[in-house]
């Protein structure tokens, strides 16, 4: 953790997030409820990258294993499970999400009011963020002996070719398939599946439409919402993605961070410096963050909330839903080459106009994480931009040695300083 | 003849055939089929063990050291000799060590990612396999020196491969029945020369000392025969009751580890790894007719732990033990390699299940810590011939 006695800054929070922790709430307590006799749903737990659009279509209600991991980790609360997991074999340089899920999983404790997460009905993992997620969703289908579904997203280095989005897309037919099966319920007729599948992806199109609207309202000087702002508002876009509850929140979200920058209102008082993170937020040292903004220097952009504002279904996609859902799910941020991620990341720092960039290096995500040191070189070497790499892990705490940390924060702002 | 074969694989590249050229390639899955049809040699490049140089800058420590040290012998000039290097989707640290080479080699280098499905069953998984290994032909044919790969030239190489793997199977037998002649060691140092020789004389090479290790079993000594002489005097010599192990893990780098099993004591009579009878047991009955059947035949092996699902491997481990009737199993975890680490917990308790106990060492850099490591083997080997482990 930070130093206490270092200042923090205390930023101008959204008014929009007492809403969101009621979203929360009632995302977590719908899980429990689906459990019970008569308000039973089946649940799935599925991937921060699975096209869950199926599964709502379908009356499915998905569950997030990785977001839980960061809801634990938010809470500083994640060691002791990370800790059941190893004791049963699992080593501890396994993905501390997994390690956390897996530790809550065999334990039967949670952060829930103390529950682990709901019993899934159905599994879904798509390889496209890493192939951790396939193999953590194996041990959790032996634990709770269920059924799996594996959704196959071959490296998008340079595209994708036809084999691959014909790949994808039958296994996306697979899944309407499978999915139907696990629930104990007859596979839709295709043409009133469609119908339905394509109203989830409009809601879909609309909330991806509102949160990339928002990130591009974080470009005005000073910047209307912080990385603690994005953190945390991540939750609607990753959990209820195809709902209205999600196009309505960020419609409100959206609403307020435009009034913001009519009013020059700022998130980071004396914001000073402009700043892109990259990589997963670590969940339990937002003073990390906070210290920063205390100096004037805010994050305007991040690489991973960012991502969440690609999926760009159209209504065009009527004539085939499932190739384009193959093609959006293959082309996400850690599914494709290098070389496309340095475009968007230099993109996005030119975007959003930052003078720096902090590369968070998490041992526990090797696909955003691997790579990371030539694109820091890239922004130093090729756009001159100072660059922070922070060795730590978004759950783990373990992991991470806040004393060195900020030592090196010190000098990136000095740096940052004899720049501006 | 083993002494070649071990020295092929010891150093891939100083054994390269001059009448070719040599294409490296990186995982067990790239069919080196394939690569032979298309008139190159295949060398599988490992990765040279002990501390990482240049690859420290591009790749974090928690990229496994096999990654980083491949990466880097690459980065120091090691594929200079080759035509290019073909990787493969196995993992999230090999895809980056290939992401990084593809920035950092040489411009015109040739590099091919053989994007592989990591799913082995499921509707369209033969159909993208098929088209991958059509892409890899074509990809190898506008390569400096390639061809293409046309049915016969690919089903003469089916047959030489097969032919490298029937010998490793009839090896396999011995170092089973007799690991006194032929120790798991030395096993899977033949078997990896047999992926850097140039194949036809690894054919021939294996041949005749599959010829010889049989004759020798039968005759019940070692001491007529050459080969199985030089083999059996590899093995430290032990009392009598070396309980019988089966060994488990990814690609290793060095025959270190498991010198090390046998020094405490331990007979390696069968093996679950990247380099051993995982990529060895192919069914081989009848011969593919094309590319398809043969991407089709990579997808039915024994699969590794990096594709899914798991339980065809889980399933084969415990068949291993069985038919080996080996007393326990020790698995070599490579530091970092996820997809074991995650197998291990349920692989573990599948082996202990049937009564056999077991031991997990870490491999880093190629070879385990000798130290402690040694004295846990020991205690394990002690409790084996205490009867802790009979299945």
């Amino acid at each position: 953790m930070t130093q206490p006695e270092r200042p923090l800054a205390a930023d101008l929070r959204l008014a929009a997030d007492r809403d969101l922790k009621g979203l929360i709430l009632k995302h977590y307590l719908g899980a429990y409820r689906a459990k019970r006799p008569f308000t039973r749903r089946p649940v799935a737990w599925v991937t921060s990258g699975a096209p869950v659009e199926i599964l709502l279509a379908l009356g499915i209600l998905p569950i997030y294993p990785e977001n839980y991991g960061a809801l634990v980790g938010s809470r500083k609360a994640a060691v002791p499970y990370c800790e059941s997991a190893e004791q049963a074999g699992y080593s501890q340089d396994l993905c501390s999400y997994a390690r956390t899920n897996i530790g809550s999983m065999l334990t039967g404790r949670g952060e829930l009011a103390g529950r682990p997460l709901p019993r899934p009905d159905l599994l879904v993992a798509a390889k496209n963020i890493c192939d951790v997620v396939v193999k953590w969703w194996e041990v959790t289908a032996r634990h709770f002996d269920c059924p799996l579904f594996i959704l196959d997203t071959p490296f998008a280095a340079d595209g994708l070719t036809l084999d691959q989005v014909a790949y994808v897309r039958g296994q996306l037919e697979e899944l309407v398939v499978v999915a139907s099966k696990a629930v104990r319920r007859p596979a839709p007729p295709p043409a009133a599946f469609e119908r339905d599948l394509m109203k989830v992806l409009d809601l879909t199109r609309q909330a991806t439409g509102l949160w990339q609207e928002i990130q591009t309202l974080r470009q005005a000087s000073p910047t209307p919402a912080s990385a603690l702002d994005m953190f945390t508002n991540l939750f609607p876009i990753v959990t209820l993605r195809g709902t209205q509850a999600c196009v309505d929140y960020y419609r409100q979200v959206r609403d307020e961070l435009a009034e913001r920058v009519r009013r020059g209102e700022g998130a980071v008082p004396g914001e000073r410096f402009r700043l892109l993170w990259d990589n997963i937020a670590i969940w339990y040292d937002f003073d990390l963050v906070r210290y920063l903004h205390a100096r004037g220097a805010a994050f305007v952009g991040e690489t991973y909330t960012d991502a969440w504002g690609i999926y760009q279904f159209s209504p065009e996609d009527e004539k085939d839903p499932l190739g384009a859902m193959a093609r959006q799910y293959s082309l996400i941020l850690l599914n494709i080459g290098l070389g496309t991620r340095k475009e968007r990341l230099f993109n996005m720092l030119r975007a959003q106009r930052a003078d720096g960039a902090v590369f968070h290096s998490c041992r526990s995500c090797k696909t955003y994480s691997l790579g990371q040191y030539e694109l820091a070189r890239a922004v130093r070497d090729e756009l001159g931009l100072p660059v922070l790499v922070l060795e730590a892990d978004m759950t783990d705490s373990r992991a991470y040695a806040s004393g060195p940390a900020m030592t090196r924060i010190d000098a990136f702002l000095e740096l940052l300083t004899s720049k501006a | 003849m083993l002494e070649r074969l071990v020295a092929a694989g010891a150093d891939p590249l100083a054994h390269r055939p001059s009448d070719r050229p040599s294409l490296g390639y990186v995982c067990s899955y790239v069919p080196e089929e394939v690569i032979l049809a298309a008139g190159f040699h295949p060398v599988r490049l490992g990765a040279r063990p002990g501390p990482t140089g240049p690859a420290d800058s591009l790749l974090q420590s928690f990229a496994c050291s096999f990654a980083r040290a491949l990466l880097d012998g690459l980065l120091s000039g090691r594929a200079a000799g080759l035509s290019g290097v073909v990787f493969a989707y196995t993992c999230d640290s090999l895809r980056a060590a290939m992401e990084a080479w593809k920035v950092r080699a040489p411009a015109g280098s040739f590099i091919h990612f053989l994007n592989l499905p990591a799913r082995l069953e499921g509707p369209g998984v033969d159909t993208y396999a098929a088209s991958e290994a059509r892409r890899l032909a074509d990809a190898l044919a506008g390569v400096k020196g390639g061809r293409q790969v046309m049915a016969e030239r690919l089903a003469e190489a089916t047959r030489l491969v097969a032919d490298l793997r029937r010998s490793l199977g009839r090896l396999d037998r011995v170092r089973s029945s007799r690991p006194d002649l032929l120790p798991g060691s030395v096993f899977i140092a033949v078997a990896r020369g047999a992926q850097a020789l140039e194949r036809s004389e690894a054919a021939r090479l294996l041949a005749t000392l599959a010829d010889e290790f049989e004759a020798a079993a039968a005759v019940g000594s070692a001491a007529a025969v050459g080969s199985a002489g030089a083999a059996a005097a590899a093995r430290p010599s032990q009392p009598a009751g070396r309980p019988r192990l089966l060994v488990s893990g990814g690609y290793l780098e060095t025959e270190q580890p498991l010198r090390l099993i046998e020094e405490s004591g331990a007979d390696i009579v069968a093996d679950d790894l990247c380099l051993g009878w995982r990529r060895i047991a192919f069914a081989e009955d009848d011969e593919p007719s094309g590319l398809a059947e043969l991407a089709a035949r990579y997808l039915r092996r024994v699969p590794c732990a990096a594709k899914h699902p798991p339980d065809p491997r889980f399933d084969f481990v415990v068949r291993l033990a069985d038919e080996h009737q080996v007393a326990g199993g020790v698995f070599l975890l490579q530091k970092f390699c996820d997809p074991h680490a995650f197998d291990y917990p349920a692989l573990r308790d599948r082996l202990e299940a049937t009564g056999r106990p077991t031991l997990l060492l870490e491999v880093e850099q190629g070879s385990v810590a000798s130290g402690q490591a040694r004295t846990r083997l020991e205690a394990f080997v002690e409790r084996l011939r205490a009867g802790g482990g009979s299945p």
